[in-house]
């Protein structure tokens, strides 16, 4: 784009010519510039300069025409368009000419109003033929300055002006300055569009005139008028004239007789291109993306065909290659690019356009290959022909003529120069040497690099692979074997991935030669061992195997796969020294040096050499033999014969080798030594065919062994090794997996083809020791339990034995509990271990220094003394629980059967044992008042809201408190001692606790059966009044029933429960005989006491009994002076036998509003039939 | 005149390709093919961009390039067909019936019991019955 002239890439802009006044000129023009259009000024000093405008200073024009081309009427001009006309209108010719006069030299004295008259009229002379506009401004120094009106009208008669186009122009004042500049620019902007229409009209005049005659004119006048129509900014209209003239244009190419036939074509071309040029433009700017592709296309279509001379044919191609870098860097920059093709494919259903033809990558990419054409032509027709090898630049002095796309030879004559019309033959000669200073290869990559680029941009990665590749064999023409490397590298990577083998048989045969030339000895190798092994199963192409399409690697056939195999095998392998020196390999100093490539999981050499090893067993045991099959494919097409092979291990013990009996072993083919050598017959690989080797294989050491590598010696020096892969794991290869081929298995178990493994796991010895744990029934919470544990050899001496205890909680909640936050409290294992002691009576553990004990709240780990085969360790273990909780304990001892060897390894023995936790009492307390004492106690009747469940008791009265322990475990257990004991100072204040005596053992010891109950009595004294009283916890001493008497005591505390203590305002005592006797009346006493300072108002009602008749008031209101009792003393009958209910009473407390009643159980008397004999009996 | 046809798997892997001219281009042929691959890609990827409705199998013409024209087929099981043509006035209408007649020998060939899903295809039928359908296509 940056060859086209700038008036051609530019919109064109009005111009103007500015006369007199000049240091008015700068303010003038800048504001000129600023407007919208812009608008472009000539600036003259005075009149005088007239003859400078309008000059036609070409002094080629001058000789070789003096007419003004526009005004020729003859029907065969020599060229379509001037070259500098439209720099002309750009820069020379202007719409308007603006001629400045001062005020005083008009409408002052008369010599100089005659000075003006004559200016203006030289001036019209001047303008009028060429219809240049005029302006006439005044430039007045000061606003109140005289006008006379007489000499303004003479102005404007003298200069045949409108008034309008008379102004006024007035500087000194700001305002009136901007004023004036906003008149000029309008008038100006005005006048010359009327001048660019006016011409632009008159030239369309002649269009439809003579349409007929000449195509030339036609071209010329459509293009005049278009570029009018861009001076107007008439985009539409440009745009319609610049589409006839490339239609008259192109009806030019078979009648057009004027030139030699090459440059004839040649004018057309570039005329069609420059006229294309601004229809893409226009089109772009103007947002139509659809437009502008279509119309490229249809450029492209109709000149694609016009290759003129086939001998010159890169004249074609170099104009088509500029075409599409012209478009493509036009969409570039344009701003229409950024749209998005949402609206892409609609109304264009006639020509359906894609997604890459929107792309400037794709014009790219066909501008490079259309360049790529013109310097293979070229380079054809210069060998071809030898003269046009001869030709130098400097041969003629042929330059552009005066009309786009003509060329003249420029001659000398005296001082002229003049420009002569040269031949087809001349001109061919002028553009081979112009194309011979070009380097066509750079642009070529330039385009491509950038084709590449963007295409990587967009995703298009198969796009861009085929850029980088074309940039790397443009590389690879000019001898850059580095660069173009690279770039065959990102294509090389993509059609491997893709399996697209032929083309990466291309792009190997690239590189293979690229490394050749950099003398990259094993990339090279490695190159061609790549291509070798590729999937290419196309035999020979008949007959053209000359032909130059094929890459450096030649055709791929089997053939050639065959013929490289050979030159690298030649080349790797001994006979190397013999053919370098026939071969222009280049390689002979690298040949020396032996080399080594590896295989890995991923690279692209997979396929020459694949090894799977699959072990038989997939658990062994130590030092037993065990079954390896080593498989080897190769897809070489030629058969490679192994020297010997190398199968490596993790544990290098194992190592082996693989040695074919056919070779004699040489001094080079040394083999590893220390490590064991298996013969084969033969260790030849079969293109496509496994090589199954199976051989066995021990192991010592226990733990994981896997198959690492397997490392090929195919020569002295040359060796390939492969990473081993499982045969259940092994991916296919890329290239390959596609291939519609027999396949076959890599071990002919089947079972072992699909699951084989390159690893198998080595067992570890089978132990000879045993560990026991001598576990005795449930434990119980808070008892220290005692695990027994006994190592016993049998058969293996125990040395630097370990022993690994853990417990582990059986739900799964873990062994802490969540609720308590201190982490290190002892309270907050529910299970722990206490100590583990070591065996009593075992001197030699008492003797053994530097053991191991390490104890933690569920971990353990003790050393075991070193013990001969026979003996016998024993240590117990103390477990102790703090809530029930079942347990998992893990108890593993490892040891080593052997002396202190630095590799021996240790035997392990895993025992585990569930151990249930149990509570071994369960107990509980009651509560019980005083008999036949009621209180009022307030909180009973109304309860505070959080204390539901508190008993109640009455302050400074003596209740009774039951404590009774269940025991809930299946063994027997003995009872040692139970007591209350306060937890803190406060409680002994506040209350008093006796064990009552006379009631069950003194001591306090029992035995409790399984389910059996022990009860216990306490009395109770609160002697503070608190809502919260604590009564201590009690303590129960017990131990299991059995055997083992040595075992001390287990103290389990149990904490009672808080309780209320009141006083009560109001007592109510019943008072009755111990027994009645049928018939016999007595008497029935209720007493109400008021214990508080306050008279006290109590009703009660007394409910009738069936059993009873009763003498007495039923209901009353009673009166109770502080701190007195009041007697409601009621005589009964009792009429029915047996334990009858006394008649209720319900008391009320007016002040409290509390009413209260004596229990069922305290409200009822036995009534005997008669009086009891049985004391009387007893004694 | 088609001058190509190829047949690509779901890798987007090569399974048949095979060009019908005198001249020796068929490497040419081969990266055309290839790079009409990323045009399918876009296509399938962001149909919404391309203004193309997916309904059908049939994916229209790929891109131009050089002297020729590239149509794609993608059927439900992601295999492409691929065709390459010099003729540059060509009716949707005859491709369509090109590719659909192609597919039709595809499934003949792959629903051979001996063929392996996924691999190249290499029977000879199916070449025969792919050229008899190229030569009886000449869209001018």
């Amino acid at each position: 784009m940056e060859e086209y002239p700038e008036e051609l890439r530019t919109p064109p802009v009005s111009l103007v010519a500015l006369f007199g006044y000049s240091d008015l000129h700068a303010t003038i023009t800048k504001h000129l510039h600023s407007q919208q259009p812009p608008i472009n000024a000539l600036a003259f000093p005075d009149l005088s300069h007239l003859s400078l405008l309008l000059a036609h200073d070409d002094p080629i024009n001058r000789t070789s025409s003096s007419r003004d081309p526009l005004s020729v009427s003859d029907s065969s001009p020599s060229g379509i368009l001037k070259r500098d006309w439209l720099l002309k209108h750009r820069t020379k010719v202007p719409a308007l000419v603006a001629a400045f006069f001062p005020s005083h030299h008009i409408f002052g004295d008369p010599t100089q109003w005659l000075q003006v008259c004559s200016d203006l009229d030289s001036l019209k002379s001047v303008i009028r033929p060429k219809n240049i506009k005029l302006v006439v401004i005044v430039v007045q120094s000061s606003p109140q300055e005289e006008v006379s009106e007489d000499r303004l009208v003479a102005l404007r008669k003298r200069a045949e002006l409108d008034s309008k186009y008379v102004l006024f122009f007035n500087s000194t004042i700001d305002s009136e300055l901007t004023l004036s500049l906003s008149r000029i620019a309008s008038a100006f902007a005005e006048l010359a569009l009327a001048y660019y229409r006016e011409e632009g009209r008159r030239i369309k005049s002649r269009i439809e005139k003579r349409s007929s005659t000449s195509l030339d004119l036609n071209v010329r006048y459509c293009f005049k008028v278009a570029v009018y129509a861009e001076f107007r900014r008439d985009w539409g209209e440009a745009l319609k004239f610049y589409e006839d003239a490339y239609h008259s244009l192109h009806e030019m190419i078979g009648t057009s007789t004027r030139l030699p036939a090459i440059q004839r074509l040649v004018e057309i071309k570039t005329i069609a291109e420059q006229l294309h040029f601004k229809i893409s433009t226009l089109l772009l700017h103007g947002g139509k993306l659809i437009e502008a592709v279509t119309w490229f296309h249809q450029h492209k279509a109709s000149y694609h065909k016009v290759v003129g001379s086939t001998e010159f044919i890169f004249l074609h191609w170099d104009w088509m290659s500029r075409q599409f870098l012209v478009f493509a860097e036009l969409l570039e920059t344009s701003s229409a690019t950024v749209q998005s093709f949402s609206s892409l494919n609609q109304g264009t259903a006639e020509i359906s356009l894609t997604e890459f033809e929107f792309y400037p990558a794709y014009y790219y990419q066909l501008a490079a290959h259309y360049l790529k054409d013109k310097k293979s032509a070229l380079e054809l027709l210069f060998s071809m022909s030898e003269t046009a090898q001869e030709i130098d630049s400097s041969s003629e002095s042929i330059t552009p003529s005066v009309y786009v796309g003509q060329f003249a030879q420029l001659l000398e004559k005296g001082e002229a120069l003049t420009l002569h019309s040269i031949t087809d033959e001349e001109y061919t000669r002028y553009t081979i040497s112009e194309a011979k200073r070009f380097q066509d290869s750079f642009e070529i990559i330039a385009w491509l690099k950038k084709s590449y680029e963007s295409f990587t941009n967009l995703k298009a990665r198969r796009m861009a692979a085929l850029c980088a590749f074309e940039v790397a064999r443009e590389y690879f023409g000019l001898a850059d074997p580095s660069n173009a490397k690279f770039f065959f590298d990102i294509a090389a990577n993509l059609y491997r991935q893709e399996g697209w083998a032929t083309l990466l048989w291309e792009v190997l045969g690239y590189l293979r030669e690229c490394s050749r030339n950099l003398g990259a000895f094993k990339d090279f190798v490695e190159f061609s061992l790549e291509m070798v092994a590729l999937p290419v199963t196309l035999y020979d192409v008949s007959g053209n195997l000359g032909n130059k399409t094929y890459g450096p690697g030649g055709p791929a056939t089997i053939s050639g796969r065959e013929s490289i195999h050979r030159e690298v095998f030649s080349l790797v392998s001994h006979e190397a020294e013999l053919i370098s020196s026939t071969r222009e390999s280049g390689f002979t100093l690298s040949t020396d040096s032996p080399l080594h490539l590896e295989i890995d999981l991923v690279s692209p050499l997979r396929p020459v050499l694949l090894a799977s090893v699959a072990f038989h067993e997939q658990m062994i045991k130590p030092g037993a033999l065990c079954s390896i099959t080593v498989s080897l494919l190769s897809h070489l097409p030629l058969p490679v014969e192994i020297d010997h092979l190398e199968v490596q291990f993790n544990q290098s013990t194992c190592n082996f080798v693989v040695r074919s009996s056919q070779r004699p072993t040489s001094a080079s083919n040394t083999v590893p030594s220390a490590s064991r050598v298996e013969n084969e017959p033969s260790l030849v690989l079969v293109p496509n065919n496994w090589l199954r080797l199976t051989y066995a294989i021990k192991s010592e050491q226990s733990g994981k062994l896997e198959c690492l590598s397997v490392l090929a010696k195919l020569g002295p020096l040359f060796t390939i090794c492969s990473r081993a892969e499982s045969p259940a794991a092994m991916e296919e290869l890329p290239v390959w997996k596609h291939e519609n081929c027999v396949e076959s298995l890599p071990i002919k178990d089947p079972v072992l083809a699909v699951f084989g493994q390159k690893a198998t796991q080595v067992e570890e010895p089978e132990p000879q020791v045993d560990v026991s744990l001598g576990a005795s029934g449930p434990a119980l919470v808070g008892e220290d339990f005692t695990m027994p544990i006994v190592v016993t050899s049998k058969g293996h001496a125990v040395l630097s034995g370990e022993l690994k205890i853990n417990l582990v909680d059986v739900g799964g909640g873990g062994l802490f509990s969540p609720r308590e936050a201190e982490p290190f409290s002892l309270e907050n294992h529910h299970v722990e271990i206490c100590g583990i002691n070591g065996a009593e009576g075992n001197d030699e553990s008492e003797s053994e220094t530097g053991n191991i004990k390490k104890i933690q709240q569920s971990f353990g780990l003790v050393s075991v003394p070193d013990l001969k085969e026979g003996e016998s360790w024993s240590c117990k273990l103390e477990i102790r629980w703090h809530r029930p909780k079942p347990v998992m304990l893990f108890v593993s001892l490892g040891y080593l059967p052997h002396g202190s060897e630095a590799n021996a390894q240790k035997i392990h023995i895993h025992k585990s044992l569930q151990i249930e936790g149990k509570m071994p009492l369960f107990v509980s307390n009651r509560f019980m008042l005083p008999f036949r004492r009621d209180h009022l106690l307030l909180n009973r009747i109304k309860p505070a809201p959080d204390s539901e469940d508190m008993s109640s008791l009455p302050l400074n009265e003596k209740s009774v408190l039951v404590v009774s322990a269940k025991n809930c475990t299946e063994i027997a257990l003995r009872l040692v001692s139970m007591s209350i004991e306060f937890d803190d100072e406060q409680g002994e204040t506040s209350c008093s606790i006796q064990q009552s005596l006379g009631c069950g053992d003194a001591s306090g010891s029992a035995s409790l059966a399984p389910g059996e109950e022990y009860k216990k009595v306490f009395t109770v004294i609160p002697t503070m009044k608190t809502p919260k009283l604590g009564l201590g916890s009690v303590h129960l001493k017990w131990t299991r029933q059995g055997g083992n008497t040595t075992e001390a005591c287990v103290s389990t505390k149990h904490k009672l429960p808080e309780v209320n203590v009141e006083a009560s305002p109001l007592v109510m005592s019943l008072k009755c005989p111990p027994y009645a006797i049928l018939g016999e009346p007595f008497t029935y006493a209720v007493r109400i006491g008021n214990q508080t300072q306050l008279l006290q108002e109590a009703k009660f009602a007394l409910a009738d009994a069936q059993s009873f008749v009763l003498s007495g008031s039923h209901s009353n209101t009673v009166s109770v002076l502080p701190k007195s009792e009041h007697v409601l003393s009621y005589k009964l009958v009792p009429l029915t036998c047996g334990k009858q209910q006394l008649p209720k009473i319900t008391l009320t407390s007016v002040r409290y509003s509390a009413e209260f009643q004596p229990s069922a159980v305290a409200s009822s008397v036995f009534v005997f039939p008669s009086v009891p004999q049985a004391n009387s009996t007893a004694r | 005149m088609i001058v190509s046809v190829a047949v690509v798997g779901r890798q987007n892997n090569p399974l048949y390709i095979q060009s019908f001219t005198e001249a020796d281009d068929a490497l040419k042929l081969h990266h055309i093919v290839h790079c009409s691959l990323d045009v399918i890609d876009e296509r399938v990827n962001n149909p919404k961009k391309s203004g193309t409705t997916l309904n059908e199998a049939f994916l229209g013409l790929l891109y131009p390039t050089l002297n020729y024209k590239v149509y794609g087929y993608l059927t439900n099981t992601k295999v492409k067909f691929i065709m390459v043509t010099t003729d540059l006035d060509v009716r949707d209408t005859d491709v369509r019936s090109f590719f659909r007649k192609f597919h039709a020998a595809y499934v003949d060939a792959v629903s051979n019991p001996f063929h392996v899903p996924g691999k190249k295809i290499t029977s000879r039928t199916f070449a025969e019955s792919v050229s008899n359908i190229v030569r009886s296509y000449t869209f001018n």
